[in-house]
């Protein structure tokens, strides 16, 4: 692709293309990293760069539903931090650490 | 010429991206929480660059206030000094995870390539829409009146989560007896 001046005006795909640049990240977090917390804390890098597709497509539709979805996202990312949370907190008292591999001992 | 809202994008992109990729890369846990804590407040002001004054605002609070102290908290309970080796082992699956998140990226850039780059600029906003006191008030009805019963079950979700997390944090063992 030529790089000519126009393309560096930012529109909605330079959103969208950050977008899907941070969840990707986010993705190869979840999947490589071990420590529980921070497979959450990826989760919740996959969850943000959704939002901003959704904030973006807000403002290029010009209503406010895509504003109100984030809000619901909001309020679910942070409920599923504190349930993640405590389980690993359940977790690390029974093993002494938080590696992901503990979870599948979780029945008791 | 790049305009002040490009060069606020460009910007507030680049260190979201950068400090994205050190929650995924640093081997300290804490190192990744605070790094997250500068991604959600980059993300934050993309949201205003779109015009979301309320949510930004919202993503200040919630996820740049309450989430990241949480994992901070978390994280100061454990003593997690042996967790430093914490990326999973194995060339073939980590190749494997590499390359599928690769061509994760290339369907959704090619995608966007193809249906959005001839798409204008977002057209500036109308006439007194501009205000953050009206956007706001337009969410505020929207979430009110079209989304009232989402709002009501969202909070009685939150009632349930807070119940189950301390429920949860409570279990000492587990529903079956065990000799240890």
């Amino acid at each position: 692709m030529p790089i000519n001046p126009a393309a560096w005006k930012v529109g909605l795909d330079h959103y969208l293309y950050l977008s899907s640049l941070l969840f990707v990240f986010g993705m190869l977090g979840v999947l490589m990293r071990r420590n529980v917390i921070v497979i959450l804390m990826c989760i919740e890098l996959m969850l943000n760069a959704v939002n901003i597709s959704f904030i973006a497509f807000s403002r290029y539709a010009e209503n406010v539903n895509g504003q109100v979805m984030v809000f619901f996202v909001m309020t679910i990312a942070a409920a599923e931090a504190a349930v993640g949370l405590a389980l690993a907190v359940t977790v690390f008292k029974k093993f002494r650490e938080v590696n992901i591999r503990f979870f599948e001992h979780l029945k008791g | 010429m790049l305009s002040s809202q490009d060069f606020l994008f460009y910007f507030l992109g680049a260190l979201s991206l950068i400090f994205g990729l050190g929650v995924v890369l640093y081997r300290n846990p804490i190192y990744s929480a605070l790094c997250l804590v500068i991604t959600m407040i980059s993300v934050a002001g993309i949201f205003a660059t779109l015009d979301a004054w309320f949510i930004a605002g919202v993503q200040l609070i919630v996820y740049a206030g309450a989430v990241t102290v949480l994992f901070v908290m978390v994280l100061m309970l454990f003593d997690l000094k042996h967790e430093m080796k914490t990326f999973s082992k194995g060339v073939i699956g980590n190749g494997v995870k590499l390359a599928s998140s690769g061509v994760l990226l290339g369907m959704f850039s090619t995608y966007i390539w193809a249906t959005y780059a001839t798409e204008p600029t977002f057209k500036p906003m109308a006439a007194g829409a501009t205000s953050s006191i009206k956007a706001t008030k337009d969410l505020a009805t929207s979430l009110f009146t079209s989304y009232l019963f989402a709002f009501e079950v969202i909070g009685l979700l939150l009632l349930v989560i807070a119940v189950g997390a301390v429920t949860l944090s409570r279990i000492t063992g587990g529903t079956h007896h065990h000799a240890d």
